[in-house]
């Protein structure tokens, strides 16, 4: 008798509600079923969001006064700005060549809409410790009148504005980067490359000919 | 006194003895010398002084008889008588020289010698004046040879005679002195002899006074003792004598021998007034009497001992014997009361042995029931296995479901990735455009903000892929969750399977022991009908038991006066026995 009474309790413990079970798949179903339509004021609603998340932005003060373009992204652990100037377009980073005989800071080349241009590890560029595995799948083309090369990037924040008064100048040795290719520091701790010294770097010009 | 006492008694003999002999001895060889003495003497006395008296007498007759002759001569003329007398007178002239020969032979004192000598030496003269004297009658000249016979030869002959006779006179006068030499002597002689016999015996007398006190009087004493001790009388006491000779060693080893005797005495005393805890040590091994008496005391001890042991062993077997009866009569009436309850039980039994065989028959129709029931079960049981493996299969196309629904997953997987890099080319688009509108200055501003739009579409769209890919992990581990647990269910399934089986299988069992049971009860009739008779059978027997139990009584009521006297017997032997001290 009492091991009747325990499996009697254990099967009303253990029943499933069957029924709920298939009400709410029945109810997913429909979810699933139905098209996403918003309604015309959801719509506005967002766009208004929007449009107010952008006009914050514009009201900012630093509009009048005198700032630069930067292009923001992550290399290593540290995050840099460029100039957009200086920046042809950015690119993902799907394969590249391998070039022989050169510097370990030329990673290779890569096909840019049928445009060949060589790639360079700022890191070792700028003999900067390995720290970690990054990501290193983007691509940021430098270009003045006389050259045009990308540089390695992690990630591509986006574009920023920068007030020229806010850029500090760096201490004397930022992560081992010579000063000469620094403009300095912001004050959300983004370094400024000076894109134009790169770009000058007589070490990026590889001349060599075959014997 | 003392040392003669330790002397050994063979030594106080052969002293005593020895000096009586000692003594003997001497008197023998004082009267043996006398005799020597005496004996030498009267041979002197003979030897000499008779011999010169006589032979001096002897020479004074042919001197005598010589003149004589020589005057015959004178006498007559006719010349072959005087040639006769011649001869005669040559004749005793030559016994003359040998008597005075045999006379200076003998040895006497010089003085006498010297006399012989003189006498001699005359006798010589007066034979050479004869022969002068025979000359002159042979020639005729008679009247001269008278003159000088008559003158010188006749002076000469009385000298001769004179001397001679005076030499025996002496002769003779000695010898009286010698005899008297001699008687006193000899009475000397007699003297001493009587001296040491009187000393002699004397001393022997006392020799024999000390050996009887020393050793007869003490033999004597211990004598009586012995004859007083083989009549059996040990009340004696022996002075003990410190003496070393055999007397004083019998005597000890008489006393050691009545202490000995004594102890023995005392021992058996005590072993005869029955205590028999004295101890008795033999003198030797080869003490006869004290090895056999220390043997017969443990015999005894021994004896006592074990007739104790079995006077008590009697004793409590009696007892027991007793208690036993006793028991076994008050048994008896037990047994009869018994006999009579289990006479009555048997006729109880015989009444459950019926009524058992009607439950018995109820059991069997009871047993038939359950294999009904059984069967009914069975085919549940069937049908309960059945509907497990179904349930099974159920299980299993549940889980092929969710397993596909999973493969799904990874497709939206999948799709959710490329929709992640159309993300992230649009976000690098965007900033491409933004670039390009940094570069158009003033005319591309509002290019930036349709780039700008662009970037946080394209961020939103990816936050977007990140939910949906965190919604396809929590699917995935849902769906892992819901194969494991189909896979317990369905191994849950085996088990209801199996345990069903069992169950089944003991229904089976259940219905095979029914109909067992049904057998048994048949068995149980027939052997409660069989229960019956022998209850009867039993009931018989019970009355046999109880007249034999009545004559057992008895028995018992003989055995326990048995048993009575043997205990009395017991006691009384006990009693007995306890006089005795072990």
């Amino acid at each position: 008798m009492k091991k009747i009474q325990i499996e009697q309790e254990r099967t009303e413990k253990t029943k499933i509600d069957w029924d709920g079970i298939k009400s709410r798949i029945n109810s997913l179903h429909e979810m699933l079923s139905k098209k996403i339509i918003l309604s015309p004021e959801e719509k506005r609603s967002i766009l208004k969001a929007r449009a107010q998340v952008l006009a914050v932005e514009k009201k900012d003060e630093t509009f009048q006064k005198e700032f630069i373009e930067i292009v923001v992204f992550q290399l290593a652990a540290e995050t840099y700005g460029i100039e957009s100037t200086f920046i042809r377009e950015v690119y993902p980073l799907h394969d590249f060549t391998t070039l022989p005989d050169t510097p370990s800071f030329i990673l290779g080349i890569v096909n840019v809409r049928g445009q060949i241009i060589s790639v360079i590890d700022l890191k070792k560029f700028f003999n900067l410790p390995e720290k970690g595995l990054g990501e290193l799948n983007k691509v940021i083309i430098l270009h003045n009148e006389q050259m045009e090369f990308g540089i390695l990037a992690d990630i591509i924040y986006g574009t920023s504005s920068i007030l020229l008064t806010d850029i500090q100048a760096s201490p004397v040795s930022t992560n081992g980067i010579g000063a000469g290719y620094l403009r300095g520091v912001t004050g959300d701790h983004i370094i400024i490359l000076d894109a134009k010294k790169i770009l000058e770097d007589e070490k990026i010009i590889i001349h060599q000919e075959a014997d | 006194m003392r040392y003669f006492l330790n002397l050994s008694t063979r030594a106080k003999l052969l002293f005593s003895f020895g000096l009586i002999w000692l003594m003997f001895l001497m008197v023998a060889i004082i009267a043996y010398r006398g005799l020597q003495d005496i004996t030498w003497s009267e041979k002197e006395l003979h030897d000499v002084h008779f011999t010169i008296a006589l032979e001096l007498r002897q020479l004074r007759s042919h001197q005598n008889f010589n003149r004589a002759a020589v005057l015959d001569m004178m006498l007559t003329k006719n010349k072959t008588e005087q040639l006769a007398i011649e001869a005669i007178i040559n004749e005793r002239g030559q016994e003359i020289s040998s008597i005075m020969q045999k006379l200076s032979k003998l040895n006497v004192d010089p003085l006498f010698q010297l006399r012989l000598k003189e006498l001699g030496s005359e006798i010589d003269t007066y034979r050479q004046t004869r022969k002068e004297e025979i000359a002159l009658i042979q020639n005729g000249k008679i009247e001269e040879a008278q003159k000088l016979g008559m003158t010188t030869q006749k002076d000469r002959f009385e000298k001769i005679r004179l001397s001679s006779s005076e030499m025996g006179d002496n002769a003779t006068k000695e010898a009286d002195d010698q005899l008297a030499l001699d008687q006193q002597q000899a009475n000397s002689a007699i003297l001493l002899f009587a001296v040491f016999g009187i000393a002699e015996l004397l001393f022997s007398i006392a020799m024999i006074m000390l050996l009887n006190k020393t050793i007869a009087q003490p033999l004597n004493e211990i004598t009586k003792i012995a004859s007083l001790i083989a009549e059996g009388d040990l009340n004696v006491e022996l002075s003990v004598v410190e003496r070393k000779d055999e007397v004083g060693i019998l005597s000890q080893a008489f006393t050691r021998m009545i202490s000995v005797l004594k102890k023995m005495a005392t021992t058996a005393q005590q072993i005869a007034s029955g205590d028999l805890t004295g101890n008795i040590i033999p003198q030797s091994e080869k003490d006869i009497l004290g090895n056999a008496f220390l043997q017969m005391l443990n015999n005894l001890r021994r004896m006592t001992k074990d007739i104790l042991e079995g006077v008590n062993l009697i004793a409590s077997s009696s007892s027991e014997i007793l208690a036993a009866t006793t028991q076994v009569a008050s048994g008896a009436a037990e047994t009869a009361s018994a006999i009579n309850e289990t006479t009555t039980t048997v006729e109880e039994v015989r009444q459950a042995a019926q009524l058992s065989s009607q439950k018995a028959n109820r059991v069997s129709e009871n047993a038939q029931q359950v294999s009904q029931v059984t069967q009914t079960g069975q085919q549940a049981v069937e049908e309960t296995v059945k509907g497990m493996y179904h349930i099974q299969d159920q299980m299993g196309s549940v889980a092929n479901t969710i397993i596909r629904l999973s493969e799904q997953s990874q497709q939206i997987g999948g799709i959710i990735a490329s929709v992640n890099d159309v993300a992230d080319q649009s976000n690098l688009l965007a900033v491409n455009a933004s670039i390009e509108a940094a570069k158009a200055g003033e005319q591309g501003k509002g290019f930036a903000v349709v780039a700008q739009e662009i970037k946080s579409l394209a961020q939103q769209s990816k936050q977007a892929t990140i939910q949906v890919r965190n919604i396809l992990s929590d699917i995935q581990k849902a769906t892992s969750a819901a194969v494991m647990a189909t896979e317990q269910t369905s191994k849950a399934v085996e088990n209801g399977v199996k345990q069903s089986t069992q169950t089944g299988e003991s229904i089976k069992r259940l219905a095979d022991s029914s109909s067992k049971s049904v057998e048994a009860a048949v068995q149980i009739v027939a052997s409660s009908q069989q229960q019956v008779v022998g209850m009867d059978q039993i009931g018989l027997a019970m009355n046999n038991i109880n007249q034999a139990g009545t004559e057992n009584a008895a028995s018992m009521m003989q055995a326990e006066k048995a048993a009575k006297g043997l205990n009395e017997l017991g006691q009384k032997l006990k009693r007995l026995i306890e006089q005795y001290k072990i």
